[in-house]
């Protein structure tokens, strides 16, 4: 091969890899404008196309996925108390029609656990599924009312970290830990020592929990333990919520380690 | 005409009346509400406590409406709307409508105002005490209660922030640490807190405290970044001073105490050598006493910038004035130049850029546009325009990258033209013979006697007392913008590399250095800047006989003709060495012609605007 042969060679093999590395660029582009998430499968819908709907009087299911409690406090108007554990259990507790229009709404912006009660909704075959998208948070927001079934007096329910629980755990004797987060995810992991009442049953099983004992409670991110502990405190009983939840708790526990 | 007032009066007479009788029934009305609620609702604190209280004058459907029988709602089948506080309070309700109590929890307004029917108005009370007994009846939160704000406010300090002052009252935002969703939000959102108060001259003169932390937060790199409206990655104030346990620098428990530093520091930063934490963060250059170091920097770097420019300027200024005097005269005497009106020989083009400086020559524009574009929005952060360049690089991040980036292919450049230049003096074969003579030789860029007789010739000539110098192949200012990038890439490459991975930079220097490090890097950075965007840009491009720009750096050759006429010695040199032959060149083609004019004429045009820029925000800054 010629000197010149060689050069013309090696500007052809430029050329490919040029070639290749455009097309490569090209698709990597592309991809990047698929990867979107897939659409869920259930419709979601914005808090004024809620209230429009419940004002046009159509026959709709709207439920709250929270616990009891917390439900029966503070609700839109009009709507029902199905905590998301519940239609996952069973179908029974979501209207008869598979027709039906059934929007779930839950208390925090993510709405995981109204996403969740839709993901169950859709397996047992309801074909009407929505999603109050923002939740509750975003009803409020856009100055919508809310009603109050049996409003909770608010207490004083001090906070503990986790490192004062965890020195709390060596000086005392009285504290009794309470899990109130799902049965699911307290057998996936728990702090040792904890009793599990999920929010959604404890208007039904706070009995269980003696009145001597100072309660503290324990959620996944330290949002629900109020409004249970100020549910407690009415009961009679002293109560004391984990600050920052089982994250905090799983976050002085990398520490430690 | 006074027919139609004395029926506007009477119009208006009718309406006041209608106007009270309404007023009165409404009085009534609620009034016998009242009465009829006292009925059944017969405690004391209805009865006795409401009628003390800051809503004595309002009736019991004032604020429990949407009863519209009575007898219904005694039977309980009808209850009260919920109590809705904004129909009167509207600023408040409109701001509670978004507060994370309300939002997160579903607090109303008498969760907190407890007791609301017997509330009433307590002179001379001490609201920020109220404020901070409300608030930690649920956050109980020894570390502020035991900080300095919340000390000082125990201690009856009317400035010390109490929990409102932080984070608001009726509008508490949240930036709750378990969402981890706005780290960034929030940090913008505190440090602006603090420096409403930090910043307020009056009160930290009330307080023995100094007004110009925030100012000198705000001159480092933290608080540029900060500044520009991208927090995310650099510490807002509390990132340092921890976010209740705000204590003074002397008390052990404070996050900046001495021993605590490597602490605090290590939450961003790590992998540092100990002395990393010399590192000022609110330095005042101007303080001789406490930062000598810097301070005389801050003189030498300000001296040499004053100096630099001012002597270019003057002499660009008078070798205008020279020169455009000089084209008046030969306008009106009709003399043209020979090199534009040249013929045969004279319009053969000869060499004198070759291809590979040609190119050295637009990598080293487009690596100090990107630098100056992406350094100068961080040097006047606090400018509308800082903040919409940085919006349209992608972020202060994508900025950085670009500018690293940037800042390499430079460093590179410089390695090659440094290797270039031993070369030169130590050609293969010749070794180091005669490296001097070839070092103050006519073909180098190094300075020697004749640049100083050159200097001294264009300032007489500049005075009408002499002739112009006949010049060599390098003049002066071209030797000294030559061996500006060198001096430039020590002060500003060296500063650079040190401030790229501070925690790495402190193996080799203590953190006190990163300060000066720096402020060398943003005065020299101006000084590259203004220097090249107005010395370089006039003597090179806009100098009358050139304007509006000199192509020769981007087409490479030139007229014979204007060879003779701006660098005769040289061209005697090419003659008698024999050496013109090889140098002759075809014509540049259209295509190079056009590429030339818009990248030469876009680059002059972007560094006019950038030294509009940058004055501005100099002089109005």
């Amino acid at each position: 091969m010629t000197r010149k042969e060689r050069k013309h060679d090696t500007k052809r093999r430029t050329g490919w890899i040029m070639s290749a590395a455009v097309f490569v660029l090209l698709a990597a582009l592309w991809a990047c404008g698929k990867t979107q998430e897939a659409p869920p499968p259930w419709k979601v819908i914005d808090a004024p196309t809620l209230k429009a709907m419940m004002a046009a009087g159509k026959n709709i299911s709207v439920i709250n996925t929270m616990s009891e409690i917390e439900c029966l406090d503070h609700r839109i108007p009009g709507t029902q108390c199905v905590a998301c554990e519940e239609i996952e259990r069973s179908p029974s507790v979501l209207p008869a029609d598979k027709d039906q229009v059934i929007v779930l709404y839950c208390e925090s912006a993510g709405c995981y656990r109204s996403c969740r009660a839709a993901g169950a909704a859709i397996q047992y075959g309801y074909r009407k599924v929505h999603v109050l998208n923002g939740g509750m948070p975003a009803w409020k927001q856009a100055g919508y009312s809310m009603e109050s079934i049996e409003r909770i007096p608010r207490g004083s329910i001090p906070a503990v970290r986790a490192l004062t629980l965890q020195q709390m755990l060596v000086e005392r004797d009285d504290i009794l830990l309470v899990d109130v987060r799902s049965e699911k995810s307290y057998k996936e992991g728990h702090i040792e020592g904890t009793v599990n009442i999920p929010l959604y049953r404890l208007s039904r099983r706070y009995a269980e929990m003696p009145l001597d004992r100072t309660v503290v409670l324990i959620d996944d991110r330290g949002f629900r333990t109020f409004l249970a502990g100020s549910y407690l405190e009415t009961k009679g009983y002293r109560v004391m919520r984990l600050f920052k939840g089982m994250q905090g708790w799983a976050e002085i526990q990398g520490k430690n380690g | 005409m006074k027919f139609i007032k004395a029926r506007r009066s009477g119009v208006l007479l009718a309406g006041l009346i209608v106007l009270a009788a309404g007023l009165a029934i409404l009085q009534t009305g609620q009034a016998r509400a009242t009465q009829d609620c006292r009925f059944c609702h017969d405690e004391p604190l209805y009865r006795f406590d409401f009628n003390h209280s800051i809503h004595a004058s309002n009736g019991c459907t004032s604020c429990h409406v949407g009863i519209t029988n009575i007898e219904n709602h005694r039977d309980g089948k009808e209850k009260p709307a919920p109590v809705n506080c904004g129909s009167c309070h509207q600023e408040i309700g409109k701001e509670y409508q978004n507060n994370f109590h309300y939002i997160q929890e579903d607090f109303r307004c008498s969760d907190c105002h407890l007791n609301i029917h017997a509330i009433r108005k307590v002179e001379n009370k001490n609201v920020k005490i109220a404020i901070i007994e409300k608030c930690t009846e649920c956050h109980g939160n020894p570390d502020y209660t035991a900080s300095g704000h919340g000390e000082a406010v125990l201690k009856g300090n009317q400035d010390a922030a109490d929990c409102s002052d932080c984070h608001s009252l009726h509008s508490t935002r949240v930036f709750h640490i378990s969402l981890e969703q706005y780290p960034a939000e929030a940090r913008e959102f505190y440090t602006q807190k603090c420096k409403h108060c930090h910043a307020d001259s009056a009160m930290m003169k009330r307080n023995n405290l100094s007004d110009r932390m925030v100012a000198y937060y705000e001159g480092t790199y933290h608080g540029k970044v900060q500044e520009l409206g991208y927090p995310a990655p650099v510490a807002g104030c509390g990132d340092c001073h921890t976010k209740h346990n705000i204590l003074p620098k002397k008390d052990s428990r404070s996050s900046i105490h001495p021993d605590n530093l490597k602490a605090n520091c290590g939450r961003c930063h790590t992998g540092f050598h100990p002395r990393f934490l010399s590192y000022q963060a609110h330095p005042d250059y101007t303080d001789r006493a406490k930062y000598p170091a810097l301070y005389f920097t801050f003189l030498l770097m300000g001296g040499l910038l004053v100096g630099t420019l001012a002597f270019f300027w003057l002499h660009t200024v008078l070798w205008w004035r020279k020169v455009y005097w000089e084209h008046h005269r030969m306008e009106i005497e009709g003399i043209v130049l020979p090199s534009v009106v040249a013929t045969g020989e004279g319009l053969q083009q000869v060499e004198r850029f070759s291809v590979k400086y040609r190119i050295m020559h637009v990598l080293l524009v487009l690596s100090f546009f990107t630098l100056v574009l992406t350094g100068f929005p961080l040097k006047y952060a606090g400018t509308e325009w800082a903040e919409t360049l940085t919006r349209l690089w992608g972020g202060a991040h994508v900025a950085g990258l670009l500018h690293r980036s940037a800042a390499f292919l430079l460093i590179v450049g410089m390695a090659y033209v440094t290797l270039e230049s031993l070369r030169f003096l130590f050609p293969r074969g010749e070794g180091k013979r005669g490296w001097f003579g070839r070092l103050i030789g006519p073909d180098s860029l190094f300075p020697n006697l004749k640049d100083l007789q050159d200097i001294k010739g264009m300032v007489r000539w500049y005075f009408n007392k002499g002739e112009a110098p006949k010049f060599d192949r390098w003049t002066y200012w071209e030797k000294f913008d030559f061996l500006a990038v060198f001096w430039g890439m020590f002060a500003i490459g060296g500063s650079g590399i040190l401030l790229w991975k501070p925690e790495w930079s402190s193996y080799l220097v203590p953190g006190w250095v990163l300060n000066i490090a720096a402020l060398v890097h943003s005065e020299e950075a101006l000084l590259a800047a203004l220097f090249i965007f107005t010395i370089h840009f006039f003597n090179t491009h806009f100098i009358p006989n050139k304007f509006p720009m000199d192509r020769l750096i981007f087409t490479g050759t030139y007229r014979v003709e204007e060879l003779k006429e701006q660098r005769p010695l040289e061209y005697e040199r090419l003659v008698a060495e024999g050496r013109l032959e090889s140098m002759k060149r075809e014509h540049p083609s259209i295509p190079i012609k056009l590429i030339s004019a818009t990248f030469g004429l876009g680059s002059l045009l972007l560094g006019l605007f950038l030294t509009v820029l940058i004055l501005w925000s100099i002089l109005f800054g």
